[in-house]
């Protein structure tokens, strides 16, 4: 295991997230191959690397959606349970973005953003709609509340998505590529509302393709690639002056160096 | 070929209890299978084998044999398995619940499974529980897809319910065909018999057209 | 428990084999014709004259709402009277059952030509070929594919409709297999014993059907 980089954010405290030793396969597929990475309480950690190199394998795992076939997470100094019915109370502590927004059809977005309080955390209906109506003026969507899905936009989709995600108070946040199945327009809206929560200090984990958005708002990038970790460090260090010579190429085909 | 069509109106009486007696057949049936359906459906997708591989069994039989033997076998062959003496119309309709309930079961399951897995797993992201997802966000949306099968099950039930007029069940078919062969009237009953039933499931149908169109998932 | 006394069945086998055939040889021929005149009608329901339409759909409709038992009744019993004709049981039974069931098939042929998207008649039309060309070539080989499973679940239900011509008398299964239970006094051996063999009739049916289908459905996928 490296030794945290004294200019990396939230250091000084316990890491949030702890990868120790991952494995995941897939038949005879290795989708992740002994990966060991920490997460410091605050930064904006972003995964990037190739189409099938393991990063939304092990966001999707850090909540036990897929779990890991080896080695442990720990969240917040505790290993991730393997019963459902533990790690169900973990996950009320992590939010989640979904490539396809996974919004429910049958809800509202104001009936969406407010499920999670009401049937999970047991939140009175009305504080729940309440602070639900709050969550989406902040994801600038306050006029849409009571639209269903269907008559949203994707980049309205998926920002609805963030706020069903924040109703939960989460203590990290993990984007499994969200802008990914967005149409250009709409990219901007939904990275304008990750700009803010990284600003505000939010702890967040973001498999993504965009790259100047990475360059801007990621406090640290790691690079994956065939299931294992290609580079990790700060985004001027990855992008501008990448140490493995596999990175250089990685992102010198998407234009970067 | 001298016709007297009057022998309908005479025995209208009978001719409506039989109608009466179909619908209350299909109602009834309809009542018990759908949720024998939803539970047979629970057991295909529960985890444990032992259940699933019962359910499964259930299912392929009463979905590959047909209805009219069902009938035949609940009629002779119940009482000798059970010392209890079941009426023509008790057996008439286990033996349509037991069909129907198979129907059922294979449109619920297919009902859940088509919902996309991304929604339980953004249910289960939020901190639901398997429960709670199921409730929450699988049933709702398995049921849009479900309803338009229901309808359609229904009319055929509707018309299956025919069936048990051999073993003397007193719906419509046996109370049309009873009076044919006491009256003579072939034609006149028969046409008849034909013309009610056509009354009573032409609006069923295009009722169950509506349900389909109304509830149409368009993905 | 009571004993389980199969003989009535051996004793009886060429009587029931010859039911089992009878009961192959009507549902074959009731498919047959249903799926020839039910491809017709459904051409005929898409592309046709609007009154032609709406007498076809009528005619489906109104098969939706009668029972095939009373189709067949009424054939066997009420068209001699109407016509002079007398048609033997098993003629009857075919024509009942094709009746009914071409309005099932009618039905299956629309939803599956009105699946093929516009776009694969223009092209075909860009080309240079005829309504009849495109029909023929490009939408009836797609449609064809994409009603296999549907198509396969009609024939189970021919075979099941062929039960209930037992009731006209038919030398098919179903009848021979009451004749042989009640003249042995034994009906729980002869009827579990139908079940057995209905079932291997249409499981493997339906299976086979779910197997093509698997193999080629990419075919008719644009």
């Amino acid at each position: 295991m490296t030794e945290p980089s004294p200019l990396r954010r939230g250091a000084t405290q316990r890491p949030l997230l702890e990868y120790k030793h991952v494995c995941k396969t897939f038949g005879a597929f290795t989708a992740l191959d002994d990966i060991s990475l920490t997460i410091y309480p605050g930064e904006v950690v972003c995964f990037i690397g190739p189409s099938g190199s393991g990063k939304s394998t092990l966001l999707r795992g850090t909540n036990g959606l897929d779990p890991f076939d080896g080695g442990e997470v720990f969240f917040d100094g505790q290993i991730l349970p393997r019963k459902q019915s533990e790690v169900r109370k973990i996950r009320q502590r992590m939010g989640m973005v979904f490539q396809n927004f996974e919004l429910f059809p049958h809800k509202t977005a104001l009936q969406n953003v407010a499920i999670g309080p009401i049937t999970v955390l047991n939140k009175d209906r009305a504080e729940a709609e309440q602070q639900a109506m709050a969550l989406l003026a902040k994801v600038g969507l306050a006029d849409k509340a009571d639209n269903y899905p269907v008559n949203l936009s994707g980049g309205q989709q998926q920002r609805v998505a963030i706020a069903r995600a924040l109703a939960m108070q989460p203590e990290v946040l993990l984007f499994d590529e969200p802008t990914s199945a967005l149409d250009p327009e709409t990219i901007g809206e939904v990275l304008s509302v990750m700009k803010a929560l990284a600003d505000e200090g939010r702890t967040m984990v973001i498999v993504t393709h965009e790259m100047s958005f990475a360059r801007r708002v990621a406090d640290w990038v790691i690079v994956f690639e065939r299931g294992k970790v290609l580079e990790e460090g700060p985004p001027e260090q990855i992008f501008e002056t990448p140490t493995v010579e596999r990175t250089k190429e990685f992102l010198s085909h998407l234009g970067w160096a | 070929m001298t016709l007297d069509w009057s022998i309908v109106w005479l025995n209208k009486e009978a001719l409506a209890e039989g109608a009466l007696m179909t619908i209350v057949l299909t109602v009834l049936t309809m009542g018990l299978a759908v949720p024998l359906g939803i539970v047979l459906a629970f057991m295909r997708l529960s985890k444990w084998r032992s259940l699933a591989l019962l359910s499964q069994c259930f299912v392929e039989l009463f979905r590959n044999i047909p209805l009219i033997l069902i009938v035949y076998w609940s009629f002779y062959v119940i009482p000798i398995l059970i010392p209890v003496q079941f009426s023509a119309f008790t057996t008439g309709l286990v033996a349509l619940v037991l069909c129907v309930s198979a129907y059922n079961a294979e449109t619920f399951r297919a009902g859940i499974n088509s919902v996309r897995h991304g929604q339980t797993n953004a249910g289960l992201a939020l901190g639901m529980s398997q429960f709670q997802v199921m409730k929450e966000i699988i049933l709702p949306q398995a049921a849009r897809r479900v309803l338009p099968i229901l309808a359609t099950t229904w009319v055929s039930l509707f018309k299956d319910t025919s069936l048990v007029s051999v073993i003397a069940v007193g719906e419509l078919s046996h109370v049309a065909l009873q009076i044919r062969s006491q009256s003579f009237r072939v034609l006149e009953m028969l046409t008849a018999m034909a013309v009610i039933y056509w009354m009573m499931g032409y609006p069923q149908a295009k009722l169950s057209d509506w349900v389909r169109k109304k509830f149409e998932v368009k993905e | 428990m009571p004993d389980f006394d199969i003989s009535p069945i051996l004793e009886s086998w060429q009587f029931l084999a010859t039911g089992i055939g009878v009961t192959i040889l009507l549902s074959i021929l009731s498919m047959a014709a249903s799926v020839l005149l039910g491809t017709i009608l459904g051409i005929a329901r898409v592309y046709g004259s609007r009154p032609l339409q709406l007498v076809i759909t009528f005619y489906v409709d109104t098969m939706r709402s009668i029972p095939v038992l009373v189709v067949i009744v009424w054939i066997y019993f009420a068209v001699p009277i109407l016509t002079g004709i007398n048609f033997p049981p098993f003629w009857s039974a075919l024509i009942a059952i094709t009746i009914h069931i071409t309005a099932s098939v009618v039905e299956i042929v629309r939803a599956g030509v009105e699946s093929i998207r516009e776009g694969q008649c223009r092209a075909g039309l860009a080309l240079g070929m005829s309504w009849p060309q495109v029909i023929l070539n490009i939408v009836l080989p797609q449609a064809a594919i994409r009603m296999l499973p549907a198509i396969g679940s009609v024939l189970s239900v021919t075979i099941k409709d062929t039960a209930i011509a037992s009731v006209i008398a038919v030398p098919e299964f179903m009848k021979r297999a009451e004749t042989v239970a009640s003249q042995s006094y034994q009906p729980m051996e002869v009827f579990t014993f139908a079940i057995f063999v209905y079932f291997l009739l249409l499981f493997p049916t339906t299976r086979t059907v779910d197997f093509i289908y698997r193999r080629i459905a990419h075919l008719g996928r644009s």
